[in-house]
């Protein structure tokens, strides 16, 4: 990477308050064990980890920073990249499969550009196929957000992705 | 003890051995790869299976299943047999099969069981790894695709090392070991996390390439570097030492290194070695023969005390003790010194009148022992590591509670429950001196202190250092020094840890014996576990001291021979391996004295800026090819023997010595060891010793002790005038002295020297990482480059003292403290 593009990158990135974290760790100091709740707390606020938020909670915890990188990648919930404010999850488990779920995962991968745990430039939508949603019933599924939508078809991708195209970002 | 039985014998082992150490300790070999005998137990990797019949036959760990009494064990049945090979069938689906370019060929657990237990098909198939391979360090590869999983380097770093630089990332078949986010290696290179790798996931990139691990001699040897006396195994090939090898059996250590230790050997080997004597003829130096070198030597040896000398605390015991026999018989001087005169001072002025002996009391050994450590200065981690990580070790796995009094934080502060009061740079004999007032005040001195000669006059003494007082001045509170002294005196076990070194101009006699008070005060001397550690620089300054190479009856000390050389009182001075251009402080005041000095002889292995200066440069030996005696901090005497063939133009300090006595009319010595001999029999606790009986790890010369109270000066605190900052220097991790520049992995991680400063400073000064400063003081300025860090507090910058190219002695005229400003 050139310096020029370095430097644009670095504009790019957005600024990071980390005293949101420090009131975190400041609420969690004292307690042992408290690595998980902080990276918990800060994943709620930041929507993800920050590198230079792990960082910070390394130094003040006085932890390592590699043993926090550890944490972070062995447990799914936290996530290390942006994430979109819509999160929309196809289930590709048995019965969704069997129900055409790998057309649905296309659809969307087609129509919004992006792939299995990708986030969309404008931090709209976060693209995820999970195993399996618990509810087979409903085959095949997908969810935005807290939202499920059963009976899932080509046309109905369309739909929500011009549902949540059209919800303000803010 | 339990009695047990292990594949039909009966055996007995101790309560808390596991299957495994009960196994091993009654001569039967359980395969492990995940195990180290430092590291806690981890049970990964399933090669240690055992049946045990109380168990139900079932297959356990033997490395994590602690022995019970009447336990039935077999560790060989056709099952287990069975079991194993299923493992290594298992680990060897992913490991790549590329055995003939591996370095590890021939050391690898992996390779020598799947020999062992004749794996030579696999039943199962599976894609290999395509893991990218960490270039993006000198020293240190690593290749994942290799990797067992076994975390022996994880937990190393953790345990031991206390960096934690590696860690599992992931989880299920993506696990892997990795750095935080992903990144390349960048810690402290040590290199410990190679010494335990069972396969090749990490290698010395040094020694990529050199040799098969078959075909090198292991050679036992001393680190050439600090005082810690670590031992090395130093792999020979051609006459050459291409690396060093671990061994889990070696010293107190049990074969842990440091940076330099591991890594700091190239320079035994170096193209820049000198490789003939040198004479200066028409304002050059030209090559010469030795008979020429030596006769012009001899000639100039001559007028008594108009003739000086400076030895590096690096010669061994012999070479020491013969050097100073001809000062005082064959040249009839007695100006002879070591490391800038302050350096020893600790233990040839503190020690000796505080404890009526010029060595310290307690052994590296006492770390792991005692229940309380006190270390002044967080450097004692850079300066000995090995000794750092006895700390590390002792703080988290024995729960041993670690103060620390330092002018910046550092490693040793991030331990569990260190606690670190950062003093005002300079006011560290006041804190100690202030501890002591408050033990007083408290009451808490043993029994028979008011009883040891000096106490009535040290209690008058120390009636300046109240703890109230002290704060004002140091920064560190009253209640936390009144805290420390009554932690440290409760402690059933204390010891008292701090470096000495060039870089140390304010740990002299005043503070040895600022910290000697506090061990007599409260008896903490003579028993396991307490007493006090004065951590010397070099690998011999300790038997520099105990040689008795250094001023005494009269004789002038390296300053003042310094001095003399600029007024033309020293005719002749006789270098052996110091570097005083840069590690003495005033360079400048070092050059003019040189300059000056009508004959200047150094014997070197390279060309320093002081051999540059020579009339006269002999090509001496690397401790790897001589034969001697090293004597550790500590104060254990042990044996070096040739490791390599030295140069057939080069001689040893020996050689040198006993050729130069011969022409000045004297009687050479026939060998190191009939000097040894008479070391043995002059030396006080070297009685007894004799090459024999220390080539094995070793034997430490006992210290007698006659306790006496002195009251210590504290010198004034330093305060910068606003718009500057206090200046200290030190030892930086990765080096020592200035030898360390020559030995290529220090100066791979460490090249140059730089000034650390805090966070704040740096803003204020609108200064960022790398950038290139000038730091003036008074006497000159220096350019380097700028290390923002946290551990530095606000209006202090260190800068480390090894390096020829930025020498801190530019700005540096020997204060603890220099005043000095900065700018971009």
């Amino acid at each position: 990477m050139s310096d020029a593009v370095a430097q644009q990158a670095a504009e790019q990135e957005p600024v990071i308050d980390l005293s949101i974290a420090d009131a975190i760790i400041d609420k969690y100091i004292d307690m042992s064990g408290n690595l998980m709740p902080v990276l918990q707390a800060a994943q709620d606020e930041y929507g993800y980890i920050p590198r230079c938020v792990a960082d910070h909670i390394a130094e003040r915890l006085n932890v390592y920073p590699s043993q926090i990188y550890g944490v972070l990648t062995f447990y799914a919930q936290f996530h290390l990249k942006p994430r979109g404010k819509f999160i929309i999850r196809v289930c590709v488990g048995t019965a969704c499969h069997v129900q055409g779920a790998p057309r649905i995962v296309e659809t969307f991968f087609d129509k919004i550009g992006i792939g299995h745990a990708e986030t969309t430039p404008d931090l709209r939508f976060t693209f995820e196929k999970v195993a399996c949603l618990g509810a087979c019933g409903m085959a095949p599924l997908a969810m935005v957000n807290d939202s499920t939508y059963g009976g899932m078809t080509v046309q109905k991708v369309d739909d929500i992705i011009a549902d949540y195209s059209k919800r303000p970002l803010k | 003890m339990v009695n047990l039985t292990i594949d039909d014998k009966q055996v007995t082992a101790p309560k808390t051995a596991t299957i495994y150490e009960a196994a091993k300790l009654n001569g039967v070999n359980i395969p492990i790869l995940c195990h180290d005998k430092k590291l806690k137990p981890f049970g990964a990797c399933r090669m240690c299976l055992v049946e045990v019949e109380q168990m139900k036959g079932r297959q356990i760990p033997a490395c994590t299943t602690p022995v019970t009494e009447g336990m039935i064990i077999r560790t060989s049945t056709p099952d287990i047999i069975k079991a194993r090979k299923m493992v290594l069938e298992l680990l060897l689906l992913n490991h790549p099969l590329d055995c003939p370019v591996c370095d590890k060929a021939g050391d690898c657990d992996l390779q020598n069981l799947t020999y062992e237990y004749k794996v030579d098909s696999n039943r199962f198939a599976d894609e290999k790894f395509h893991h990218q391979i960490d270039y993006n360090n000198p020293l240190i590869e690593r290749d994942m695709n290799r990797c067992v999983l076994c975390g022996k380097c994880a937990r190393i770093c953790d345990e031991i090392v206390g960096f934690g630089a590696l860690t599992f990332i992931n989880r299920g078949i993506e696990t892997k070991i990795g750095c935080e986010f992903e990144e390349g290696l960048n810690c402290e290179f040590c290199g410990s996390c190679i010494s335990v790798c069972p396969v090749g996931s990490l290698l010395a990139r040094p020694f990529k390439f050199k040799a098969r691990f078959w075909s090198l001699t292991k050679q036992k040897s001393v680190c050439g570097y600090c005082g810690t006396g670590c031992n090395l195994t130093l792999g020979v090939k051609d006459n050459k030492v291409l690396t060093t090898l671990y061994d889990e059996n070696q010293g107190f250590h049990n074969g842990q290194l440091c940076v330099r230790g591991r890594f700091g050997y190239q320079f035994i080997n170096s193209d820049q070695r000198l490789t003939s004597p040198l004479i200066r003829t028409n304002g050059r130096l030209m090559e010469c023969t030795w008979e020429e070198a030596l006769t012009a030597v001899a000639s100039r040896l001559t007028g008594g005390n108009s003739v000086a000398a400076l030895a590096t605390p690096r010669l061994t015991n012999e070479e020491l003790f013969l050097f100073k026999k001809m000062m005082l018989d064959n040249v009839g001087s007695s100006n002879f010194d070591h490391s800038a005169g302050y350096a020893h001072a600790a233990l040839t002025e503190g020690f000796s009148r505080s404890l009526g002996a010029s060595a310290s009391p307690a052994t590296i050994l006492d770390v792991q022992k005692t229940d309380l450590l006190l270390v002044v200065k967080t450097d004692s981690y850079e300066t000995h590591p090995v000794i750092g990580f006895e700390i590390n070790m002792g703080v988290k796995n024995k729960g041993i509670k670690l103060n620390i009094i330092s002018d910046k934080r550092g490693k040793l502060s991030k331990l569990p429950g260190a606690n670190t009061l950062v003093h005002s740079p300079g006011s560290e004999v006041a804190v100690l001196n202030a501890i002591a007032k408050s033990i007083l005040d408290q009451k808490l001195t043993d029994g028979s202190a008011s009883s040891i000669p000096g106490y009535a006059e040290l209690e008058k003494a120390l009636a300046a250092f109240t703890p109230e007082a002290v704060a004002a001045s140091s920064g560190i509170s009253a209640d936390s020094i009144k805290k420390i002294a009554k932690d440290y005196a409760s402690a059933e076990k204390a010891l008292i840890l701090f470096p000495v070194g060039q870089s140390y101009p304010g740990h002299n006699q005043e503070m040895a014996s600022a910290v000697a008070n506090l061990v007599i005060l409260t008896g903490k001397i003579g028993k396991e576990g307490c007493g006090v550690l004065c951590m010397s620089e070099k690998s011999n300054s300790q038997g520099a001291v105990d040689m008795g190479f250094y001023a005494q009856n009269g004789g002038m000390n390296s300053l003042q021979i310094l001095d003399a050389c600029k007024n033309g009182t020293v005719k002749t001075l006789f270098i052996v391996g110091e570097n005083p251009v840069v590690s003495y402080p005033n360079g400048a005041n070092v050059k003019a004295a040189l300059d000056a000095v009508d004959f200047l002889v150094v014997t070197e292995l390279f060309m320093t800026d002081t051999a540059a200066m020579a009339d006269v440069v002999l090509p001496a030996c690397s401790f790897a090819e001589k034969e001697g005696t090293f004597t550790s901090t500590d104060r254990r005497v042990q044996y070096v023997k040739p490791a390599i063939r030295k140069d057939v133009k080069c001689k040893t300090d020996f050689e040198i010595l006993s050729a130069l006595i011969t022409k000045l009319g004297g009687q050479a010595p026939s060998s190191p060891a009939s000097v040894f001999a008479e070391i043995a029999a002059n030396t006080s606790g070297y009685a007894g010793m004799s090459y024999i009986n220390l080539q094995n790890n070793g034997a430490f010369a006992p210290v007698n002790v006659t306790p006496k109270l002195v009251a210590s000066k504290a010198a004034p605190a330093v305060s910068a005038e606003s718009g500057k900052l206090a200046m200290v220097t030190g030892s930086t991790l990765y080096h020592s002295g200035t030898l360390s520049q020559f030995g290529e992995g220090p100066m791979h991680v460490c090249p140059e020297a730089y000034v650390e400063m805090s966070r704040n400073d740096a803003a204020r000064y609108k200064i960022t990482e790398k950038d290139l400063v000038t730091v003036s003081s008074s006497t000159g300025s220096i350019k380097l480059k700028a290390k923002v860090t946290p551990r530095m507090p606000e209006g202090v910058v260190y800068i480390p003292y090894h390096f020829s190219e930025t020498p801190v002695n530019a700005i540096w005229n020997g204060s603890a403290v220099t005043v000095v400003s900065i700018a971009k």
